[in-house]
């Protein structure tokens, strides 16, 4: 009789323990579906550093899952454990792009969306030797013949979102994909190709050496770093686009548990220190709740599947 | 006299111990198969926030330079390139090991990788913005006649030519599968999500090198007890390094020039260097035997293109590969954005690195010589536990490195076609070329045809492109030429 009190009493303890215990309790990973030392690895493991700071108790640390664009490390964390403690980095390529194409074994309807962290501005900049340097020549030229545009990688970001504008703007380009942004940029700034799609840190340095120029950027308005470049809007075509990356997480996360990932990683955000050394690294913080994150991942969703449909590479890789 | 001024900050005992401690690490984790000098330098990024930039910066190199060298120490012990830079140490590295000469042929490699890198920093501090706009020669063609001129390797290192043709073509095969480079089409997946990259790089040579090894001696284990191999010594003879001297030299030269050449990489330069310093040899026929000047040959141009790939990082803004561009990163994030402004802008930033280098490559001359004995040890367990070990080696590196567990079937599936290749004398190393520049070749071909409209004509017109393609049939038709000539000399 005693034996089953002590018993009992073992199993509520046990039981209550379980109930109290406080998320997050042991490290949260941040899926990073790139190799190590990209550019949206780099921003992860600032964040990391940062939610750590910023979450009471979190241990959080980085892991990286490369393969097939991003759909491998994306496909790992839509379907890991849902106990809050495998998060990713949810990138455009693999969220908006990949489903279309086919070779993802995911929707975005699979996703929980936990806040934006940054987006990387896009800047159409002319290569060395180009027969244009500014937004009128581009078109003027391109109502002519197709420019040869650079982008890293077929199927990628950078190529659907060129095929975007042309689209948008009603003029011809022939894509010439590449290994990664910087064998283009490589090939760009030899005059190998005449225009591509650069972040604006990765074109600064180019642009202030005379090796290539700034055509247009991809925004609402004009951006700090290019003052004196117009954007493809305020020249009359309709179109801007972004890439982006924020934390995601599989579905079916305890609400409570959610909410911690959810303050915790907007905090992390806005934290200086943070903000100072993703500037550095020429990244461009933005936070957005999780419901404004999933409204601009279901808008270029939308976009990229029309175009992907006209290139003809819709579920090319079902 | 500025630039003395900039060298300063370097010998302060913080900055000393940051790069002696990155260069360690980096052999470290060279040595270790499944880490590569890429991971290391990404994983210690984060460490390198606080410092100044100098210091930062120069750890980061260290643990480059450290981690390139590193590969060469499990690839002559242990046949497993921990690096693929390493590949092709494995050819002269393992059968000098396994001949008692363990500790030589790591002292080689490393007196090797410190002359490559020397030579390659010396370059880097002189030459780096003329050199520079090198980079910028190369367009899609270029790359191409690069390649092919690269693949006409495969000839000259396999003895038998139809064997070592099959094993080419077979290389270039596999590396079909993944991604397609133009149209992103996914060839040869056969649905499975884990090889939409294709077969990952580092699992197939472990597997192609290491594990087929260990199937060889399975089978003759059974049979023989054999002895510990002896690993006295670590410096190499006189001999040795009057043979090697001319291997020393073309490898350092050839690792800078194709170290600037972003895109290409030390696999490529240690592959080149290697057929050259064999076709240039007195002797050919020792390369494979566990010849000295072969480890020579690899290693110096494996390093050299460590320096070499700074120079259009550091003169352009533009990282010739992996490593580089992570290091380009953490340029970055000390708001140092690498550029040709940057020489103008900040030259005690450039001043630093380039004493950094050297530095760097000095404490890797030194740890790389008092970790011989302790390395080499190694080979005294005994050799069934010594193999069995580099199974789980063979494992968890293949594995380390992208957390895929299609990797680990990449890696045995290699394991049993280089057994298999090994048993009926299909060479390996064939194989590994085609891996390599296979997917080079391939992207290039289409993508320069895509810009030329498929203009063959105006595809190879380029002058550094007839360079390359002349090259090709050149080292194609000499064994011939010459054959024939001995033999009418004879006649």
């Amino acid at each position: 009789m005693n034996k089953h009190i002590i018993m009992t009493a073992a199993l509520i303890g046990a039981l209550t323990a379980t109930a109290a215990y406080a998320y997050p309790d042991r490290p949260i990973q941040i899926v990073v579906p790139y190799s190590a030392g990209g550019g949206t690895d780099l921003s992860m493991r600032l964040l990391a550093e940062s939610m750590q700071r910023h979450i009471p108790g979190a241990t959080v640390i980085v892991r990286n899952q490369p393969g097939g664009g991003g759909a491998i490390g994306t496909s790992a964390i839509i379907h890991a454990r849902a106990d809050g403690y495998t998060v990713g980095a949810g990138a455009q390529g693999p969220l908006a792009l990949l489903p279309h194409l086919g070779s993802a074994d995911y929707t975005l309807d699979d996703v929980e969306f936990i806040g934006l962290v940054g987006r990387n501005l896009q800047v159409m900049i002319a290569c060395k030797d180009a027969p244009f340097t500014d937004f009128d020549s581009f078109m003027a030229y391109a109502k002519e013949k197709a420019p040869q545009i650079g982008n890293s990688g077929a199927g990628g970001a950078n190529h659907i979102s060129t095929e975007a504008f042309a689209k948008a703007a009603g003029i011809k380009v022939e894509s010439v994909p590449f290994g990664g942004s910087s064998e283009a940029m490589t090939a760009c700034a030899g005059g190998h190709i005449q225009a591509m799609v650069a972040s604006p840190a990765e074109a600064l340095e180019q642009v202030k050496a005379g090796t290539v120029k700034p055509l247009f950027v991809e925004e609402e308005g004009r951006i700090d770093l290019f003052p004196d470049t117009p954007s493809a809007k305020e020249k009359g075509v309709d179109f801007t686009w972004s890439s982006w990356k924020g934390i995601i997480a599989p579905k079916g996360i305890p609400e409570a548990d959610l909410h911690i990932l959810r303050d915790g990683l907007k905090a992390a955000v806005a934290d200086e220190e943070f903000q100072k050394k993703m500037n550095d690294l020429g990244e461009f913080v933005q936070y957005e709740d999780a419901d404004a994150y999933k409204a601009r991942a279901r808008h270029d969703s939308v976009t990229a599947e029309a175009v992907i449909k006209d290139l003809g590479m819709y579920q090319m890789n079902k | 006299m500025d630039y003395l001024a900039y060298l300063l900050p370097l010998f302060q005992p913080q900055v000393l111990w940051a790069i002696a401690l990155g260069t360690l690490g980096g052999i470290v984790i060279g040595a270790l198969p499944g880490l590569t000098a890429t991971m290391g330098v990404a994983l210690l990024i984060p460490l390198t926030f606080g410092m100044p930039p100098v210091m930062g910066i120069n750890m980061l190199i260290g643990i480059y330079i450290g981690g390139i060298y590193g590969g060469c120490i499990s690839a002559i012990l242990l046949r497993t390139p921990g690096t693929p830079a390493s590949a092709a140490t494995v050819l002269d590295g393992y059968p000098m090991a396994r001949n008692g000469e363990a500790g030589k042929a790591l002292g080689m490699a490393t007196i090797a990788s410190a002359c490559g890198m020397l030579f390659a920093s010396i370059v880097l501090a002189t030459l780096a913005p003329q050199l520079a706009g090198v980079a910028l020669k190369f367009g899609a063609p270029e790359y191409f006649a690069l390649a092919l001129f690269g693949l006409t390797i495969i000839a000259s290192l396999s003895g038998d030519i139809l064997k070592g043709a099959i094993s080419g073509c077979l290389g270039v095969l596999i590396s079909c599968v993944g991604a397609d480079p133009i149209s992103g089409v996914l060839r040869y997946t056969f649905g499975v999500s884990g090889f939409a990259s294709g077969f990952s790089f580092t699992p197939a040579l472990i597997g192609l090198f290491a594990l087929s090894e260990v199937f060889t001696q399975l089978e003759r284990l059974g049979r023989t007890e054999e002895t510990p191999a002896k690993v006295s010594g670590r410096w190499p003879s006189y001999q040795d390094m009057r043979e090697s001297a001319n291997a020393l030299v073309r490898g350092s030269l050839i690792g800078t020039i194709i170290g600037v050449i972003p895109g290409t990489g030390s696999g490529t330069a240690s592959w080149i260097s290697y057929n050259e310093a064999r076709r240039t040899s007195k002797t050919p026929e020792r390369f494979g035997t566990g010849y000295a000047p072969g480890i020579a040959a690899t290693e110096s141009a494996n390093s050299a293109v460590c320096a070499g790939a700074l120079i259009p990082l550091l003169a352009l803004g533009i990282p010739g590969d992996v490593v580089t561009a992570v290091l380009m990163g953490g340029l970055m994030i000390q708001g140092l954005a690498p550029g040709p402004m940057l020489f103008e802008t900040r030259p005690d930033i450039i001043v630093g690195i380039f004493g950094g280098t050297f530095l760097a490559t000095i404490f890797m001359f030194v740890f790389g010589m008092m970790l011989i004995p302790i390395a080499s040890k190694i080979l005294l367990v005994p050799r069934r536990i010594l193999t069995m070990s580099i199974v789980v080696f063979c494992f968890i590196g293949s594995f380390a490195i992208n957390l895929n567990p299609v990797d680990l079937y990449t890696m045995v599936g290699f394991g049993i076609l280089g057994w298999g290749m090994q048993k009926y004398g299909f060479s390996q190393a064939a194989l590994c070329i085609a891996l390599i520049l296979g997917p080079l070749a391939e992207a290039n071909l289409r993508r320069g045809l895509l810009q030329t409209g498929d203009d063959l004509v105006a595809f190879v017109s380029g002058p550094i492109t007839l360079l390359f393609l002349g090259l090709t049939v050149i080292s194609l038709a000499l064994p011939y030429l010459q054959a024939r000539r001995a033999k009418r000399a004879a006649a």
